[in-house]
């Protein structure tokens, strides 16, 4: 294969790009975690939905997609809210009733897709057009605004956790339930709350993959599968952990291909997590618990 | 003991019934498209009970058909490419698969619980997308086609039983399933079921006795990918032609569907996932005319059985058998009374 610095360097922006949209996956799917003890395996369904609203926002009635991915955070997240409030709160405590629940919703999530949105695939309007030189080499405009927007809510997030009460609180209560509720913190508000952020979260992912690639039903399978990755690779619950592994799955997937061909890029991400496992079994930057 | 009785024998007049059942479904269906699918409907009865057995220590696999597409591509690339006859090429495929597992199972029954459904299911999508780009081995996106179908074979007082044909390998399907289904039910009855069982019900404790945890869970696991394989292994040469595309058998969603056939079937009970395998794909069969509104459908019931009835249908007839001898009781009493 022919392989010239410009490939090289178009699969290093693309892996950038996609690694910030699997760390936005990642921190939403620590964070319920972290607060529920409840792995969301619908997530990649709401990335789905989240980007199918930005679509029909911008056709339809005409946002801006800046405006149009903000809207649809705002609908993820009382849709996250909805769903904390009527199954997966009920759900707390079980072990095989939650991830049943939850991949029970990817189907339903998915056919519905197909039947309302069809099997067809759209796309967004473009984040934004032409590109940039950057040391002698050209970056579209696109991918700088994606991964600037994905760094700016992962910064507020971390912002959120560290300064705020609600945030404050939001730790409090992954380290400690019982203490938590002895602090006066009530266990349903935060899980609400970690529902809302971490759906609105993927909603943004979900408008930035969207508007980089294609929209299709089936589209939220992969960054769920990476966010998950992720979150063993990186450590449950550790926000730059999350980010390490976003960036290391991204470029696997951006430079991988074009360099050793798709059959290695499959298997690399499952090598890695093997190797991390075997030497430190609760992740790159994971604390060990109990 | 009369009670203990009696469902011994409602076990044995439904074992029995079931089995005439099955053999004699061939004539009295007599519908090559109907054989197919009760061909398929074993085949996911196998992989819903091999995935149960996972259970048994307290893990969820979400990757199980990531080894049975082990078994598929091994057993067909040995056939086609080494020669191998069919019966030779199944347990080999069956080796294979739980050879892998064994070595996968190692780091990843290190971890927490959760950890072992995330890994698992990356494993089956690797897996995947392994077979879907290796163009030189298994076809890569055009699929491996021309798998044979295993030889005929004759045997004294039966005659010749020929596997090409569509009745011939249900009943070749019909035998090694419930082979499988056998040794996977006197494993569980064992003192290595009671072993698995206590590691899942307290694993510290378990250690403290003196069962070797880690060994015991990574047999488990590998007997479990043993069964996957030669479920694949059948698969393949039934469907003489394989597939790794994103919408094929061996896509997550198929996972999916088998943990939804064990919980709706009740995943307590070692009948559990057959029944449900059972009911469920013969509903979905129905349902085809619902088209994309399927995999809803299926869905929506996972969830209602979560929320309104754990333990699944079999936890249920437990329950109307409960609540009915209560009524028989009662009925006694005032008997006595009056």
């Amino acid at each position: 294969m022919n392989l010239s610095g410009q490939m090289i360097w178009q699969g290093l922006v693309n892996g950038l790009a996609l690694g910030w949209i699997y760390v936005l996956m990642a921190l939403g799917l620590t964070l319920i975690f972290g607060i529920m003890n409840i792995m969301q395996f619908a997530h990649g369904e709401i990335y789905m939905m989240g980007a199918y609203v930005v679509y029909y926002l911008t056709a339809s009635f005409g946002f801006p997609l800046l405006p149009a991915t903000a809207t649809s955070m705002v609908i993820m997240a009382l849709f996250g809210v909805i769903l904390d409030r009527f199954l997966f709160r009920r759900l707390k405590g079980q072990v095989i009733g939650p991830i049943v629940v939850s991949l029970g919703l990817t189907l339903i999530l998915m056919s519905s897709a197909v039947v309302f949105f069809g099997l067809y695939e759209r796309s967004i309007p473009m984040l934004a057009q032409g590109s940039v030189n950057i040391f002698g080499s050209i970056v579209p405009k696109d991918r700088i605004l994606a991964v600037a927007v994905a760094v700016l809510l992962t910064f507020c997030l971390h912002l959120f956790l560290k300064k705020s009460k609600y945030g404050q609180a939001m730790v409090a209560t992954a380290q400690s339930p019982e203490g938590a509720i002895l602090q006066g913190i009530s266990p349903t508000k935060m899980s609400a709350l970690a529902w809302a952020i971490g759906c609105a979260l993927a909603a943004a992912a979900g408008a930035l993959g969207g508007s980089l690639f294609m929209l299709g039903p089936s589209m939220g399978l992969l960054p769920l599968i990476k966010g998950l990755v992720i979150i063993v690779v990186g450590g449950m619950g550790s926000l730059p952990g999350a980010v390490l592994g976003g960036m290391i799955l991204g470029l696997i997937d951006g430079l991988v291909p074009i360099i050793f061909g798709p059959a290695l890029a499959a298997l690399l991400p499952l090598l890695i997590v093997i190797l991390v496992l075997v030497i430190r079994p609760q992740g790159l930057f994971g604390v060990e618990h109990e | 003991m009369l009670n203990m009785n009696r469902s011994m024998l409602i076990k044995i007049f439904g074992f029995t019934g079931l089995a005439a059942l099955f053999i004699a479904a061939p004539p009295i269906v007599s519908n090559i498209y109907w054989i197919s699918v009760l061909i398929l409907t074993q085949i996911y009865i196998l992989m819903a009970a091999s995935m149960r057995t996972i259970l048994l220590i307290g893990h969820i696999s979400l990757g199980h058909i990531g080894f049975m597409l082990l078994g598929a591509y091994g057993s067909a690339l040995l056939v086609m490419k080494a020669g191998f006859p069919f019966c030779m090429a199944l347990i080999v495929a069956g080796f294979l698969s739980g050879l892998v597992g064994l070595a996968l199972g190692y780091p990843f029954l290190r971890v927490r619980g959760i950890y072992f459904a995330i890994l698992t299911l990356l494993t089956s999508e690797s897996f995947r997308l392994v077979a879907f780009n290796w163009r030189g081995m298994t076809g890569g996106a055009m699929g491996l086609m021309g798998i044979p179908s295993p030889d005929a074979i004759s045997i004294p007082g039966l005659g010749v039983i020929d596997f090409s044909t569509t009745e011939g390998y249900y009943y070749l399907t019909l035998v090694v399933i419930c082979l499988s289904l056998m040794v996977l039910y006197r494993l569980e009855r064992s003192r290595l079921g009671f072993k698995w069982r206590a590691i899942r019900e307290a694993e510290k404790l378990a250690q403290a006795v003196g069962v070797n945890v880690m060994w015991y869970k990574l047999v488990c696991f590998a007997v479990a990918c043993f069964f996957a394989g030669i479920a694949g292994a059948l698969f393949a040469h039934f469907q003489r032609g394989l597939s790794a595309d994103a919408s094929s058998i061996f896509s997550v969603l198929t996972s999916i569907y088998l943990l939804v056939y064990i919980v709706v079937g009740g995943e307590n009970k070692f009948a559990g996932p057959i029944i449900g395998a059972f009911v469920l794909s013969m509903t979905s069969e129905f349902a085809r005319p619902l088209e994309e509104f399927q995999p809803m459908m299926i869905g929506g019931l996972a969830i209602v059985v979560v929320m309104l009835m754990p333990g699944g249908i079999l936890g249920f007839l437990g329950q109307i058998r409960f609540w009915w001898s209560k009524v028989l009781k009662q009925e006694t009493r005032q008997g006595i009374k009056g």
